[in-house]
């Protein structure tokens, strides 16, 4: 399949397979840590899955809006990394998994789920007709089928292309992104309501879907810059890529960086000016036990360290730092999402043990095994998109 | 529908001359006044001199002229202010932010979208100084050395907004007449009057379109657009703070900041538009303002509509979801209370009808999208309206509820800000060029060197 | 009649891909002062000039931070230093609050400091007299056409070979620039009668304005005059009333708030029996017993109780207060004594409170203590 008046190089490969070998070890070595974490202490356990799980949710998500917003835009620089992100972003598959053992552990994780406490709080009984455990599951299954949706078909019509060089497909592709938009804002806020706002049952914040959002998409665009600049080092993705597609990749980066740190603020400093005790209690633990050295390292971890070290133009096309950036994003997001659950589940202040790191290793797995098992003879990039080519000789 | 995939629009239609680009852009500037240019000044500056009467009465005789009571202490006043900010974010965005994204088609409108930024801060900034009652003592808003020995309050997000909105200014100037002087320095080289050409060698500064100097321009605009971006985002965001830090119910909501910006991009981009569509008119701009700009731009205002949309969804919500009895009488009073009109019109202009622009032949029907675009700007004044005056109008305590009406005096000086706005538009089309020289001419085709070989 | 004097040799091209070429040659020809002119920045030149990246970033850096600095220190500085306030029960250094303005100071030092800098020292603009000004090949430049120029000051000038060198690559037109001679003999004088003029407005328009402001406008002379007010102060006659006094009595049956009736007026033994001191003696109590005592009863009592007046014989000397007589009194029956007055002694009750009667005693009973201290005492 030569395109012809384009230079594209490239040359269908297989990852090692030594990647899924791995993956599997990983997998492994997470599965039985997390078994035996679940049996020391099930909420505990549970309390660490809904992490991972809002973990591997984000870096769909972000990857799903990123597939979304290239299609709604137009934009080129992105066309030869989107294979892989759409083989990346089938984290979405994986995610619910790890929801069984919170759906085993309700009471413990959602305290609203529990009759007995609904029954003393008087203003728990007010939300029933929203977080009552029906409409709870119903929400999940929906918002997972509805997101699986979007993704297959943005992968389906992407790797047709493959095969037959129609650009019905690309036509097709933008009015679903456009159509995916209200309902990717909708289910991506109502799993950061049911799953990160309501372990806080009577806390509130009309800003937390934004927030989640933001945390989202600059997972998202962690995990694919690592993917692809891993892919790219090692010639798995197309010749000539680089430069200026790594820069757009950095400065979208930098920008969310800014865009998270001012939604986290904007909520934090309303919440602080305003002093209404509806609102504070939920920072109380959080800054007023030994959370408060979490709370003090989450504008460090997530804004000032990986704002000063992308900042310069330079800095956005280093493969190098780029790939240290990635990594600190997500290190980022999920010390977020840790300090948004944990001081729910122990609110006397801050505490780690191999405990906490059971699940992100299930997650990194499952997420590589999953990888390597779906690239398998396949293209890693989407060969005859008519996008391509200006995608690989992108200037800017 | 047809969507060429391989190539974006180009962003001027046809292929002119770099010549005929001088000649055209600068003509509005060089031709006298026609008929046209004439009624429109003088329905403007009519307007600007009610607004002006109706100004001067009120310093007269004090601000109880308006329609402000106790409790709806914030009214007219303060939604102008907030309408007009907001209207300002449509230039620096559409300047900086796609700038940044390297949108080409932003070059027709971008030296307009940022006058218009200026003008509309200019009226905004006006409001806030005839609301504190003694415009003449303004200068106290700045910390200065003063015979008090006080300082201004820093912690007041009414004083942030004294530093946003004049750095705000500031910075848009600088931006537009930075991206001016290159073409003042074109249109003294066109000059044949002596005067002009005076006037314009001291306003380009003496610039020679040299390389050596281009090269630290164009790092220059990339880092004035860097610093516009999130400075945009922080003005209305910090106009949001001064509702949001209180404990009004129907103020104090953590979502206020995007959700201010996103109205304030909404409106902004209405506005630009409506105005585009009278300018390519009937300056024949049509091959520069292409119709593919104005439909990018009803696709923005789609955007951003559903943007708002999503807010007023999530502040019923959590309103409700909050279990607050202040919070959830708050928002029923808003749909169905005393202002039930506002928040109705609001809903039907910012929700509703830019849902029209799901279709591409509505986004490329000139009549249609001016109707919408004009409900869009009445729609989000009527934002502002609802969210400042039917709060407060109802708030803790019943014994103080008031129903608002403006006055006559309320009214005209709105009327007389949309008079300055536009009248000093149309000062800014016959004096300056609308079009930015030479960026346009660095965009249209053929205008730069095929990289020929060269792997990158 | 003066010579021309040559500036620049400089060519005009046609094409985007023309000028590139031509900088690209010019450059590698070894002529180190150069310049291209075009209507709008060609991609690519930079490259083809080999010119250094521009280091404007950092500038912009630097006084970004530096404003944040000084935006910080200075409100901290001024809310919680120079003035502090309670605002809203937040803490004088409340560093959220001060974020907003911390961004807006760091952006608009940057933002102007970069255009400034700019301007002022990487493009020694403005520069009206720079003799390309109004010559062809400017207005060529501004326009359509793409332009080249060696200067005459590089070392390796020669208008011949810079003009073949043009010819071989194709250029349109070639055009000398001469010095404007008008130019070159005020060049560097900064004392041309204009210039000074101009500076002179300056200096008057900018220093009556900040006069004007600061001292007039935003100036309010200080509230002296708020003694002279329509009414009637104090000790002030007034004709309204029937006695002439600006003055009026409470109503009959008036009653301060906090004030209680005194029952024992006249009954002094009765108040040494139902009286109970509500005071417990502690540094506070004792301090302002003290500060009451000394203000009060020492004139004619002495510092130390002891009935040493120091009024030399305005009064009768007052017994002292250490007899057994006033150390065996319970402390109603001395707070009867303060509160009715004894023999010359008046009634203190309007001049101190009954609290700080009860604290004058407990005063008393320690000077009384200290002056009669028994052995166990001094232990």
């Amino acid at each position: 399949m030569s395109q012809q008046e384009n230079n594209i190089v490239y040359t269908q490969k297989n990852l090692p397979s030594k990647l899924l070998t791995i993956g599997v070890v990983i997998l492994i070595v997470g599965l039985v840590l997390a078994g035996a974490s679940y049996l020391i202490d099930p909420v505990r356990a549970s309390f660490n899955s809904l992490i991972s799980m809002m973990f591997g949710l984000s870096v769909g998500l972000g990857i799903l809006f990123i597939i979304g917003l290239e299609h709604l835009t137009g934009a080129v620089w992105s066309v030869p990394f989107r294979r892989v992100a759409e083989y990346l972003g089938g984290i979405l598959y994986i995610v619910p998994i790890l929801a069984i053992p919170v759906f085993l552990n309700m009471h413990g994780v959602f305290s609203w789920s529990d009759p007995a406490v609904i029954a003393k709080d008087h203003v728990l009984q007010g939300k029933v007709p929203y977080l009552n455990t029906g409409f709870f599951y119903i929400r999940f299954a929906l918002a997972f089928i509805v997101l699986w949706f979007f993704f297959t078909m943005f992968k389906r019509n992407s790797i047709k292309m493959d095969s037959n060089p129609s650009e019905s497909y690309v036509k097709s592709s933008k009015i679903l992104s456009a159509v995916m938009m209200p309902f990717f804002a909708i289910f991506t806020t109502i799993m950061a309501v049911d799953w990160l706002m309501s372990v806080v049952p009577r806390w509130f914040s009309t800003i937390f879907g934004v927030y989640y959002f933001a945390g989202s998409f600059l997972a998202g665009l962690g995990a694919l810059t690592l993917v692809v600049i891993m892919l790219n080092k090692r010639g798995y993705l197309a010749k000539g890529l680089g430069g200026d597609n790594y820069y757009s990749l950095g400065a979208f980066m930098f920008a969310i960086t800014n865009f998270w740190s001012y939604i986290a603020f904007s909520q934090y400093m309303l919440i602080w000016y305003a002093n209404l005790p509806e609102e504070t209690f939920w920072f109380i633990p959080r800054l007023h036990t030994s959370w408060v050295w979490m709370t003090a390292g989450l504008p460090l971890i997530k804004f000032i360290i990986p704002y000063i070290f992308i900042l310069s133009q330079p800095s956005k096309k280093d493969p190098k730092r780029l790939t240290i950036a990635a990594i600190m994003i997500m290190f980022g997001h999920y010390y977020d999402l840790f300090w948004l659950v944990m001081p729910a589940y122990h609110k006397e202040g801050f505490f780690f043990s191999w405990n906490e790191l059971a699940f992100p290793i299930l997650l990194i797995g499952a997420t590589i095994t999953y990888f390597a098992i779906v690239t398998k003879n396949k293209n890693l990039i989407p060969v005859n998109d008519p996008k391509l080519p200006q995608g690989i000789n992108f200037h800017l | 529908m047809s969507v060429d995939v391989l190539h974006e629009p180009s962003v001027i239609e046809g292929r002119p001359t770099f010549h005929e680009i001088n000649e055209h852009i600068t003509k509005p500037t060089e031709v006298r006044p026609d008929r046209k240019y004439m009624i429109a000044l003088a329905i403007t500056s009519s307007l600007l001199a009610l607004g002006a009467t109706c100004m001067i009465i009120t310093h007269w005789y004090g601000i109880g002229m308006w329609g402000n009571n106790n409790p709806v202490g914030w009214a007219f006043d303060i939604v102008n202010f907030v309408f007009w900010i907001g209207i300002g974010h449509a230039g620096t965005l559409i300047s900086a932010i796609l700038f940044l994204f390297r949108q080409k088609w932003r070059t027709g409108i971008a030296r307009f979208a940022e006058g218009m930024t200026i003008f509309a801060v200019m009226t905004a900034g006006i409001f806030p100084l005839m609301h504190v009652g003694r415009p003449w003592l303004d200068g106290w808003l700045f910390p200065y050395p003063n015979q008090n020995k006080l300082w201004v309050n820093f912690t007041s997000p009414l004083l942030w907004d004294v530093f946003a909105v004049s750095t705000y200014f500031t910075v848009s100037a600088i931006f537009w007449y930075m991206g001016l002087v290159p073409d003042f320095a074109s249109m003294r080289d066109r000059a044949t009057v002596k005067f002009k050409k005076v006037i314009y060698s001291i306003f380009s500064l003496g610039w020679r379109h040299s390389n050596r100097h281009w090269q630290h321009y164009e790092m220059m605009y990339l880092i004035l657009a860097g610093f516009a971006t999130p400075l945009v985002l922080s003005v209305h965001t910090i106009v949001s703070f001064d509702f949001a830090v209180s404990i009004l119910p129907g103020w104090h909501t953590t979502i206020f900041p995007p959700y201010f910006v996103a109205g304030a991009v909404f409106s902004g981009f209405a506005m630009v538009q409506n105005v585009l569509i009278f300018v390519r008119k009937i300056f024949n701009f049509e091959h520069i303002i292409t119709l593919d700009t104005l439909e990018k731009m009803n696709k923005i205002m789609l955007a951003t509509g559903m943007m708002v949309g999503y807010a007023y969804g999530m502040e019923f919500f959590i309103a409700w979801y909050s279990g607050s009895p202040m919070e959830m009488f708050v928002f029923v009073n808003r749909a169905f209370g005393n202002y039930a009109w506002a928040y109705w019109i609001m809903v039907s202009c910012n929700v509703i009808f830019p849902q029209f622009f799901w279709s591409r032949k509505i986004r490329r029907t000139i009549p249609l999208m001016f109707i919408i675009g004009v409900f869009v700007n009445v729609g989000m004044w009527f934002e502002r309206f609802v969210i400042i005056v039917s709060s407060l109008s109802r708030d803790f305590l019943p014994s103080s509820w008031a129903y608002y009406t403006p006055t006559f005096y309320d009214i005209g000086i709105l009327l007389g800000s949309f008079g300055l706005f536009f009248t000093l538009v149309l000062l800014f089309i016959k004096t300056l060029p609308v079009v930015s020289i030479a960026e346009v001419k660095a965009v249209i085709h053929g205008s730069q060197p095929t990289h020929k070989g060269g792997n990158h | 009649m003066q010579e021309k004097v040559l500036y620049a040799m400089s060519a005009l091209f046609d094409t985007p891909d023309a000028i590139i070429q031509a900088a690209e040659s010019v450059q590698k020809a070894g002529y180190k002062k150069f310049d291209v002119n075009t209507p709008y920045p060609v991609h690519g030149m930079d490259n083809a000039m080999k010119l250094k990246p521009s280091t404007l970033g950092y500038f912009a850096f630097i006084i970004g931070i530096f404003g944040a600095i000084m935006a910080v220190a200075g409100m901290g500085y001024l809310t919680g230093v120079d003035y502090p306030n309670v605002m809203g029960g937040k803490p004088f250094f409340a560093l959220p609050a001060f974020i907003p303005i911390t961004f807006e100071v760091t952006v608009l030092s940057a933002s102007v400091a970069t255009v400034v800098i700019m301007i002022a020292f990487f493009f020694k603009l403005p520069n009206n007299s720079h003799p390309v000004h109004n010559t062809e090949y400017m207005k060529n430049v501004s326009d359509d056409k793409f332009g080249v120029l060696v200067e005459a000051k590089d070392a390796m000038f020669d208008a011949a070979k810079v003009e073949d060198l043009f010819r071989s690559l194709g250029a349109s037109r070639i055009i000398p620039i001469y010095y404007d001679l008008e130019d070159i003999r005020t060049v560097g004088n900064i004392f041309r009668p204009k210039f000074v003029l101009f500076l002179a407005i300056v200096v008057f328009v900018s220093a009556g304005l900040t006069y004007g402001v600061l001292n007039r406008l935003l100036f309010i002379p200080p509230f002296t005059w708020m003694v002279y007010q329509p009414r009637v102060n104090a000790q002030q006659k007034s004709n309204m009333f029937a006695d002439g006094s600006g003055m009026r009595n409470p109503v009959d049956g008036t009653v301060a708030r906090g004030w209680m009736p005194y029952r024992y007026s006249g009954k002094p033994d009765e108040a040494g029996l139902n009286l109970v001191n509500p005071l417990i003696p502690n540094t506070h109590t004792l301090d302002l017993g003290k500060k009451n005592f000394d203000v009060y009863c020492s004139p004619c009592h002495g510092y130390l109780a002891k009935g040493d007046s120091r009024l030399r014989g305005q009064f009768p000397n007052p017994p002292t207060l250490h007899s057994d007589k006033v150390r065996n009194w319970t402390d109603g029956r001395i707070y009867a004594v303060i509160t009715d007055g004894q023999n010359s002694m008046p009634s203190y009750s309007r001049l101190v409170s009954p609290s700080d009667r009860w604290a004058v005693i407990l005063y008393i009973r320690e000077l009384q203590r200290a002056l009669n201290a028994k052995q166990e005492d001094l232990k």
